[in-house]
């Protein structure tokens, strides 16, 4: 049996209204991912009953509220790393196969950490510097996304391929350990690079663990586990410094 | 006209953020931080959930501005729709949730093959929409306010009102077809 347009309209209209919920308004939120329609008709009744909102009357948050959003967003441009990429597009012309590029783009990314590494010696105490670690996260054998770390605590998740654009998505970035437990890193743009700032970070990752990027809803998992399906994934590879040359990297899961 | 104005004011500084200046984002919050606030605490009613949906928004809002261009709808309504729908994610109340949960929604929703279709105007008339709630009778209205405002299920509308839960479906479903009929008319 196919939705007729009276079921179709009256959907849109209590997701809206918000008394869809739990795992049906979940699976509206998946058809409308493929169904332009579906969200213009979310968007004609999100135009006219939202506004309704506006009646209520203000009330002041908190002011830590800001400095955790300010804590948690990232300046985009500046984050670009133009050599890094220069030489990804040199692995990938020469049209070696998906796991080969995920080997090589290891070698590129502890290559560039350790040239980082140089760099931000003096500004950092050594006891600071943790030691390097890199992923390729593959979907279906292609590298889409890759992860370095930038400093103590902070991750760089770098664009590979960018993402097609995904009204009502948002993509989650999780930390999966070796006994399979899993740590949410934060959401993740979809078109642009992501700095993943997290104090706690450093004694989770190992060798071994693995990061994967989960399709949820928009603003994030709402269980605090992953709900939807898992885009990319890869291992991470752990390295000793000023060991670059003798490195094997691990090789990427598909 | 007041709203026209700030609709503007938001507009251009959600462009500016979409480049990633952080300084027009700080100005947004500002704008629109304490009616957002209002929004979610009234659904979520703790404090501490309200400003985790307010702060899960704004990091969404920071990394979606730049699709905010071809989203067709005012910056306001834009940003009340991610607080809303993020302060109903947030609601677990299982229970309820799987009583709610209807049955048409078992049906096979991958066999779709409807055309497109213009389902209602693209009004943004507040003065409308309101002109119409008031058209509804006192149970449409009741029901559809207390769904709407509080974020409640239509078990818990049922359980507040201590009416049947299939009188209150039926209540929000006539109410929200007659507010469309009035909305397109």
């Amino acid at each position: 049996m196919k939705l007729t347009p009276e079921l179709r309209s009256r959907l849109a209209s209590e997701y809206v209204l918000g008394t869809l919920r739990g795992p049906a308004r979940r699976r509206f939120e998946a058809m409308l991912h493929d169904d332009r329609a579906l969200r213009e008709s979310v968007a004609a009744w999100e135009a006219h009953l939202t506004p309704l909102a506006e009646r209520l009357p203000a009330i002041e948050p908190s002011k830590r509220v800001w400095q955790r959003i300010e804590a948690r967003i990232s300046p985009r441009a500046a984050l670009v790393d133009t050599s890094l990429l220069e030489r990804l597009s040199f692995w990938k012309r020469l049209g070696v196969g998906a796991s080969a590029v995920s080997a090589a783009l290891l070698v590129a990314l502890f290559a560039g950490n350790a040239a980082r590494q140089k760099i931000d010696a003096p500004l950092i105490a050594a006891a600071d510097t943790p030691p390097m670690i890199a992923a390729v996260l593959e979907e279906e054998g292609e590298p889409r996304m890759m992860i370095d770390q930038h400093r103590a605590g902070i991750l760089m998740v770098r664009m590979i391929k960018p993402w097609q654009p995904m009204p009502g998505v948002s993509k989650q970035l999780w930390l999966v350990m070796k006994d399979g437990t899993m740590a949410s890193l934060g959401l993740i743009d979809d078109n642009a690079d992501t700095r993943i700032v997290n104090a706690a970070l450093d004694a989770k990752l190992a060798d071994g663990s693995m990061f994967a990027i989960s399709k949820e809803p928009l603003g994030g998992s709402p269980t605090g586990q992953p709900t939807g399906m898992v885009f990319c994934k890869g291992m991470i590879a752990k390295v000793p410094k000023n060991a670059v040359t003798d490195v094997k990297p691990a090789r990427a899961v598909i | 006209m007041a709203d026209l104005e700030l609709n503007d004011k938001l507009a251009k500084l959600l462009s500016r953020a979409g480049l990633g200046d952080k300084q027009a984002f700080a100005e947004l919050y500002e704008s629109t931080k304490s009616k957002l606030f209002a929004v979610t605490l009234r659904i979520v009613r703790e404090r501490h959930l309200a400003e985790e949906v307010l702060q899960d928004s704004f990091v969404n809002i920071w990394n979606h501005a730049a699709d905010y261009a071809t989203a067709k709808a005012a910056p306001m309504t834009w940003m009340t729709a991610i607080v809303r729908n993020r302060s109903l994610d947030l609601l677990r109340r299982p229970r309820l949730e799987t009583q709610d949960e209807d049955d048409f929604f078992t049906l096979n929703l991958e066999d779709d093959s409807l055309s497109p279709q213009d389902l209602l105007s693209q009004s943004r008339d507040k003065a409308k929409v309101e002109h119409c709630m008031k058209d509804l009778d006192g149970e449409q209205l009741q029901t559809i306010s207390l769904a709407f405002f509080q974020g409640l299920s239509h078990s818990e509308v049922a359980d507040h009102l201590g009416k049947p839960l299939g009188t209150v479906k039926t209540h929000i479903r006539r109410g929200l077809q007659k507010l469309k009929g009035c909305l397109e008319a």
